[in-house]
């Protein structure tokens, strides 16, 4: 009986993290359209619904009704394969990340996370340097000049990106003592991380940025010079899950930085729900997710691999000796 | 000294991203600026352009009568050979159009007939939302241009909204929804 209930909890866990993730990008198209309309004084999307409301579920209807065109020339088995690839990792991801301590349901106590795990942090690293297979697997296979532009200024983009992102929250295990995200949280319940790791959010959030293909560094798709890069021949559902994979990886990154630099569910001054401080937190980076989006040109990716092994790399390596001087 | 401190004044910017703060803080604001876009057939739309050439109209003097003398002179000038004018004389002696056609499908709005005309009788005006099905309905007599609305001494103007769907509206078959129903949309 204890075995079943556990079971179907988990099941239950995993079934709600699924379909939020699946639905979130809906409204965060919508704010996203209506935040570079109103950023460029225009209005954005007006038109189905109350102030373009339901136009997000009318782009899906249009997606799932076209043509999923796989193109004379492509490798099918991986033109099929990649959007999956992009897709699956930021989901499985989300396994590992804790959203609170608990809650008590009819005398049940419910923790707000399906797993902890001791190595959480590894294994986010780990899972989501996959999803990159999906970008790079995308453009290769489709065999067009554009798409394979895209995907080596992924492969270029990624090394440059994903060795300081990982350097930089060694600052943040080495405070917690522990790679536990839960712990890391615990670890920061009197002071944020962001005060005492400056730098490593810094490192970790332009990092991030890169990692979630997002302006001033979405070489990959690069709209002005590649057309749509990678997934420039993709169309219909296989598009959509692109899509869905994008903003699933915003919000993961966002959901990071708050975790491991501002204190996760912990809040300051007004007492508010512990997890409404964390959506809010969340909420917040995944707005200057966009509105970077819409302020800042785009990196060439020489400059981007500049970046990423000149100032990112020493950085966050005097940041883990620093800390470690100081702390340990 | 100061171009000194100008330049390490920069050097400091630029290490905590002085402009790329800057920029942040630009779109932020305009985030919360007016829209300049005009729903226009929802709602009116402005035309503050005082020098817009728009189409034509044809004036009318003190008396009411048209002010045109007829002499032909913007059907000379006129570019794209598309003014055609038949002189008459009325019943006060007066030299006036008796046909006065405009065809708007070849005019190129180049306003050369409003500079030409001795009897200041011929303007542009602000209208440009004429598009038609047939370029025959482009061709333009005397008494509609006589009807065109004129400029506003300001220059400018209020065109007001077209499908206001809560209020004024027609339409006129009994399938009000399908492939072609805006079709039958009027204005009542
Ligand atoms: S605006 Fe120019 S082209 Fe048009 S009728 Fe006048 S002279 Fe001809
Ligand atoms: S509009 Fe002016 S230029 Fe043209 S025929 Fe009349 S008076 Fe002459």
């Amino acid at each position: 009986m204890e075995l079943i209930v556990a079971l179907g909890l988990i099941v239950f866990k995993v079934a709600f993290l699924i379909a939020i993730l699946l639905l979130l990008p809906l409204p965060l198209t919508w704010l996203e359209r209506k935040i570079a309309g109103h950023m460029q004084q225009r209005m954005g999307p007006m038109r189905v619904g109350w102030h373009g409301l339901l136009q997000p579920v009318a782009d899906g209807i249009k997606l799932l009704t076209k043509e999923d065109h796989i193109p004379a020339e492509a490798d099918r088995f991986l033109f099929k394969l990649a959007p999956i690839l992009a897709l699956a990792p930021p989901f499985v991801v989300f396994v590992a990340i804790p959203f609170g301590e608990s809650v008590s349901v009819l005398g049940t106590e419910i923790t707000l996370y399906v797993s902890n795990m001791n190595v959480a942090l590894l294994f986010v690293f780990a899972v989501i340097g996959i999803e990159v297979y999906g970008v790079i697997f995308g453009g290769w296979a489709a065999n067009s000049k554009y798409a394979v532009l895209g995907s080596l200024r992924t492969c270029a983009q990624m090394i440059s990106y994903e060795i300081p992102m990982g350097f930089a929250v060694i600052g943040v295990v080495m405070l917690a003592q522990s790679m536990s995200l839960l712990e890391i949280v615990r670890a920061q319940a009197d002071l944020w991380n962001i005060v005492y790791q400056p730098v490593g959010f810094f490192v970790f959030f332009v990092a991030g940025l890169a990692e979630a293909q997002r302006i001033p560094f979405d070489l990959a798709e690069a709209e002005g010079d590649l057309g749509a890069g990678f997934h420039t021949e993709y169309s219909g559902i296989r598009f959509a899950f692109f899509m869905i994979s994008e903003y699933a990886i915003v919000l993961l990154v966002s959901v990071l930085v708050v975790i491991l630099f501002f204190g996760g569910w912990n809040g300051v001054l007004i007492p508010l729900p512990p997890l409404l401080w964390f959506a809010l937190k969340v909420a917040f980076f995944v707005y200057v997710f966009i509105w970077f989006r819409f302020t800042f040109p785009r990196y060439r990716y020489d400059q981007l691999m500049a970046i990423g092994w000149k100032v990112l790399l020493p950085l966050s390596m005097a940041n883990i000796i620093i800390t470690g001087i100081a702390f340990v | 000294m100061s171009r000194a401190r100008d330049t390490i004044g920069t050097w400091i910017g630029w290490a905590f991203f002085a402009d790329l703060a800057n920029g942040l803080a630009l779109t932020f604001g305009y985030m919360f600026s007016k829209p300049v876009t005009m729903q226009y057939p929802d709602q009116e739309k402005w035309l503050p352009y005082p020098r817009y050439r728009g189409h034509h109209f044809l004036k009318r003097d003190e008396e009411g009568e048209i002010k045109c003398v007829a002499c032909e002179l913007c059907a000379r000038i006129c570019p794209c050979d598309c003014i055609e004018v038949v002189p008459y004389e009325d019943e006060k002696g007066n030299r006036r159009p008796a046909k006065f056609e405009i065809d708007t499908a070849r005019c190129l709005f180049c306003g050369l007939c409003e500079d030409a005309c001795p009897a200041d009788a011929i303007a542009l005006g602000q209208q440009y939302e004429f598009s038609s099905f047939s370029s025959a309905d482009l061709v333009i007599g005397r008494d509609d241009l006589l009807a065109k609305p004129g400029k506003a001494a300001t220059g400018g103007g209020v065109v007001a909204a077209r499908l206001n769907t809560k209020k004024d509206v027609l339409v006129e078959t009994k399938e009000t929804q399908g492939y072609n129903w805006w079709r039958n949309i009027r204005r009542t």
